[in-house]
């Protein structure tokens, strides 16, 4: 079947499977290889996509039912350099072997979206779905308290100029 | 097969082959039941798909077509209070509204809770507390909170219009529903609960965050007095074929004195009358050992809520 995809804001017409799942599409026909492969089941989140905004295991969500969403990648994010996340994982070092990372990404992009001034506890609560087997995580939610920092700051400069 | 991978002769492993032949969207409720009608058991009704998905994937459910009902949300994702209290979850609210909602975390906060504990955000954002009984999971947590509130499922089809079922008769057994071929679940409701009232989910997983339960159990109590039960009702799961109340230990709290011994005394039987196995995620032995502490602390956060002390009871 022929459907129509809205990736990073561009209508992609792909030809999948009535069983096909998201993760498969991005990676093997639009060859966006950000998102990343994990268990396949929904249990690491390493192929975490913003679904309308909300964070999404690819792996186990329907392509076709992903038609007439607007689907957000990691690719979509960086398109304009590195997002404020991003470059704050950096700075923290929440890096290691990186396999995790595009997922975590975009699960923090979505939480930061939603709640500009997260508590330590709300990035815990976030991330359930997505597991790092390097970090340990503390470095993870350090860059995400600094990126929330560093946007309210500048909201507060942009507000005064 | 994509042109980057012309090579690959094989489905690399874990992609298997399958043959969903048709993907229908309704984009009314009326074309969904119409669909489900005409394919006459060939088709199941995918909405989040964090069951279904894996399923298809794994070979395990072979439908030849999946009627998508993720386009009604106008209809079907919605949280509405009726006037005299009655509270309906619509078929596509998420775990994610269920958590979020405040009437849900005032009235049914076991509700919450359990909705809270099913996978993480990504689980969340898309899987459907109607997905959740509909797939009949024993260890399906918001099953025991339902149970324990007398859900009453609501069920539509082209040729017969609405219907009601309790969620006890819905759910027949182990990833069993009393459901027909060409029925969908539009709704779940409940009713307010009475005054002196409080709710209560525990679960015990291998880690905190994102586990399928060992055991889980729900409890509402309501009391008639100072220390005197109106009525206690509780439900497992992850303990069994299927989720069920515990009828002969509710009975033995109805309009008694609640005290340590009447806890230790209900906590046990309820511990003698649950039918656990072993699996990976755990022993019946253990899980035998788990429920009457779960029980116990049951008792004893809903009492909290209540603002209740009883002197003695303490846990164990
Ligand atoms: C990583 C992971 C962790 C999980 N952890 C937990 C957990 O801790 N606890 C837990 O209880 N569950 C857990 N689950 C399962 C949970 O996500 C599902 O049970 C979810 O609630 C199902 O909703 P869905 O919308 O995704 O259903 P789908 O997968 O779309 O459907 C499930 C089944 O219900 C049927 N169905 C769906 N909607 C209807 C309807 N309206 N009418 C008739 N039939 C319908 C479908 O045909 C299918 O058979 C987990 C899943 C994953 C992937
Ligand atoms: S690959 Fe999707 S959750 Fe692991
Ligand atoms: S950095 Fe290696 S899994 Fe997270």
């Amino acid at each position: 079947m022929k459907i129509n995809l809205k990736v990073n804001g561009i209508l992609e017409e792909v030809e999948v499977d009535a069983s096909a799942v998201l993760l498969d599409v991005l990676r093997d026909k639009l060859h966006l290889t950000g998102t990343k492969e994990g268990c396949r089941e929904g249990e690491c989140g390493a192929c975490t996509v913003l679904i309308d905004g909300q964070p999404v295991d690819s792996c186990l969500y329907s392509a076709a039912a992903a038609a007439n969403a607007e689907i957000e990648t990691v690719e979509g994010i960086s398109a304009n350099g590195l997002s404020a996340i991003q470059k704050a994982m950096v700075e923290e070092g929440g890096i290691q072997c990186g396999f995790c990372t595009p997922g975590i990404v975009m699960t923090l992009t979505a939480l930061l979206r939603q709640n500009a001034d997260p508590t330590p506890q709300d990035v815990a609560v976030a991330l359930n779905g997505n597991i790092c087997r390097c970090t340990g995580y503390s470095r993870i939610v350090s860059a995400t308290l600094k990126a929330a920092k560093n946007a309210m700051a500048q909201k507060a400069g942009d507000a005064h100029a | 097969m994509s042109p980057t991978r012309p090579l690959i002769l094989l489905p690399p492993s874990g992609k298997r082959q399958v043959t969903v032949m048709d993907f229908i969207y309704a984009q009314k409720l009326e074309e969904a039941l119409d669909a489900l009608r005409s394919q006459a058991g060939r088709a199941k009704v995918l909405a989040g798909g964090t069951d279904l998905m894996i399923q298809i994937a794994r070979g395990e459910k072979q439908p030849q077509a999946l009627i998508f009902i993720g386009q009604l949300k106008d209809d079907l994702a919605t949280i509405s209070l009726s006037q005299d209290g009655y509270l309906n979850i619509g078929a596509l609210v998420t775990h994610r509204q269920i958590c979020a909602d405040r009437h849900i975390q005032a009235n049914y906060p076991a509700l919450a809770t359990a909705s809270a504990s099913v996978g993480g955000w990504q689980t969340q954002s898309v899987g459907t507390l109607a997905g959740n009984i509909c797939n009949a999971s024993p260890a399906a947590d918001t099953i025991p909170p339902l149970l324990v509130h007398e859900a009453v499922v609501t069920v539509q089809s082209a040729a017969r219009g609405l219907r009601d079922v309790l969620l006890e008769h819905f759910i027949t057994g182990r990833r069993q529903i009393a459901i027909e071929n060409d029925e969908m679940v539009v709704g779940i409701t409940l009713a307010p609960p009475p005054a002196d009232t409080a709710d209560a989910y525990l679960k015990v997983g291998r880690r905190k965050a994102m586990e399928v339960a060992i055991a889980g159990l729900a409890m509402r109590l309501t009391m008639a007095g100072p220390e005197t039960v109106g009525e206690l009702r509780v439900a497992t799961c992850a303990t069994g074929p299927v989720s069920r109340r515990a009828s002969e230990v509710e009975a033995l709290f109805s309009g008694q004195k609640l005290t340590n011994e009447l806890v230790t005394q209900g906590a046990s039987l309820l511990g003698r009358m649950i039918q656990p196995i072993d699996d990976t995620r755990a022993s019946a032995e253990y899980r035998k050992l788990v429920i009457p502490k779960l029980f116990r602390g049951a008792v004893l956060e809903c009492l909290a809520k209540l603002g209740i002390a009883i002197s003695g009871l303490e846990k164990s």
